[in-house]
């Protein structure tokens, strides 16, 4: 899990930059030519009456001065970087399709955002979502029991109008794992019938896993790429235990 | 040994070595810490995507020049009088053919001529862009200015030169040592675009094409 550090670190600040830093970054922070004609591809821009500040080559320059000053940065600098980085970007890359040399300002944001994680600066929410992935294997904390009891009867509803339906578990060696985001067993879970549904018609050899089934990864958000890893590999474990051809992951 | 010899000679060779050289080191490096540190250009390379993706920027075959045709238009215009004048300017072969009996095409002096004044007009514009539109200004540093400064002044003292406005000599010394500061400053600030344009528009180009997404 990302380590929290309890106030503001410069070393860590510096270090995460350093271990960060990768060929493309540097290369996209030293050479945007500020020419500015990403400023109205972006929606923060538009949306706020064009506010200079919204653009996104500011963004990618303050991300830059904060580097730039190897740790040595104050805490109102660090809070200001947090508020653009989570709170000023989607990370959609427009900007990066109408830019002349196609600087990808998504991964410098994604980037910053680590730098705000090894600072313990990470919105509230998305810290507790990261901690049930780690102690649940899902967004949601959804026990393994709940999982499987929802599977199970979205199956018994399903065979009401589709007699033969199944949702098959831990199937081996099946060509399609199907995994779904975690609000959808939590929230709406019709949302599985559905897919059920066009598998059962499609005549589609496929099943579910009784774990690694979250196919969402918050923590890619939070620019927390350790985490990420760890997410992205529950899913990857449960392909390769059940020998499968594919993953499918939901809409 | 006077000035000019210098300017002429070593310092010549210096600036020509920094820039170069600077290049090829700017480009090593980017190869060395990409190898180790952003696989994905080599997991997903495309040569068609590296190609589509620089090609539809070398000419204004994009969204931007959709969206902003007026910067287009000025900037290609920029670039093209700032990289054909120099190279092909008479005076500069009579210079290539002295030292290296080398020759090749060049303009006629009227063109060059012209083509100065272009380069020169399309800064200034940019040069009043930046003070005036509020989403340039906010990103514009003091060496936004400066590099503007050393990219133009290799053109203006250069007309004034050929014109003989002015000192000749001191005009043509002026002219020399702008022109070698412009070729060493390259590597090292966001000049160096010269070369890293083509890089960052071929990762771009595939990191978006292995989703079959275009980049223009």
């Amino acid at each position: 899990m990302a380590e929290k550090a309890a106030e503001f670190n410069p070393e860590v600040f510096k270090k995460t930059s350093d271990e960060k830093m990768s060929a493309r970054l540097k290369m996209w922070l030293e050479m945007c030519a500020h020419c500015g004609l990403c400023a109205d591809t972006c929606h923060y821009y538009l949306a706020n009456e064009r506010d200079p500040k919204m653009m996104p080559a500011y963004k990618a320059k303050k991300v830059l001065d904060a580097i730039k000053k190897k740790g040595k940065i104050d805490e109102a600098t660090l809070n200001s970087l947090y508020e653009t980085v989570y709170g000023e970007c989607t990370m959609c890359r427009r900007c990066t399709m109408f830019c002349p040399f196609g600087i990808d300002v998504a991964s410098i944001i994604s980037m910053a955002r680590g730098l705000c994680v090894s600072q313990g600066k990470v919105p509230e929410n998305l810290v507790k979502v990261i901690e049930n992935y780690f102690a649940h294997g899902n967004q949601m904390a959804l026990t393994q029991e709940d999982w499987i009891e929802t599977l199970k009867w979205m199956e018994e509803e399903l065979q009401e109008e589709l007699p033969g339906a199944t949702i098959p578990i831990d199937k081996k060696g099946a060509n399609l794992l199907y995994t779904v985001n975690a609000r959808e067993p939590k929230f709406y879970p019709m949302d599985i019938a559905h897919a059920v549904r066009v598998f059962h018609i499609a005549g589609e050899d496929w099943t579910m896993s009784s774990k690694g089934w979250d196919d969402t990864n918050l923590a890619m958000f939070a620019g927390d790429l350790k985490s990420a890893a760890y997410v992205s590999q529950l899913v990857r474990d449960a392909a390769e235990e059940l020998e499968v051809k594919r993953v499918a992951i939901t809409e | 040994m006077n000035l000019y010899e210098l300017l002429r000679g070593p310092l010549l060779w210096l600036s020509f070595g920094v820039f170069l050289g600077g290049m090829v080191v700017r480009l090593a490096l980017f190869v060395a810490t990409s190898r180790k540190k952003d696989k994905p250009i080599y997991r997903f390379w495309s040569w068609k995507w590296l190609w589509l993706s620089i090609v539809h920027w070398i000419v204004p075959v994009n969204v931007t020049a959709k969206k902003n045709p007026i910067v287009t238009i000025v900037g290609f215009l920029f670039h093209i009088c700032l990289l054909v004048t120099p190279l092909f300017l008479l005076a500069h072969g009579v210079l290539w053919y002295e030292s290296w009996e080398i020759s090749w095409w060049s303009l006629s002096e009227k063109v060059a001529d012209y083509m100065t004044l272009v380069a020169i007009g399309c800064g200034l514009f940019f040069l009043v862009r930046r003070m005036v539109a509020p989403h340039v200004r906010v990103i514009t540093t003091a060496a936004d200015y400066v590099l503007l400064a050393v990219t133009l002044a290799p053109f203006v003292t250069g007309y004034l030169a050929y014109h003989q406005y002015f000192d000749y000599y001191t005009v043509m010394i002026l002219h020399m040592i702008f022109g070698e500061l412009m070729l060493v400053v390259i590597p090292f600030t966001k000049l160096s675009h010269f070369l890293m344009f083509f890089v960052s528009r071929a990762v771009t180009g595939m990191e978006f094409g292995r989703r079959d997404a275009p980049s223009w």
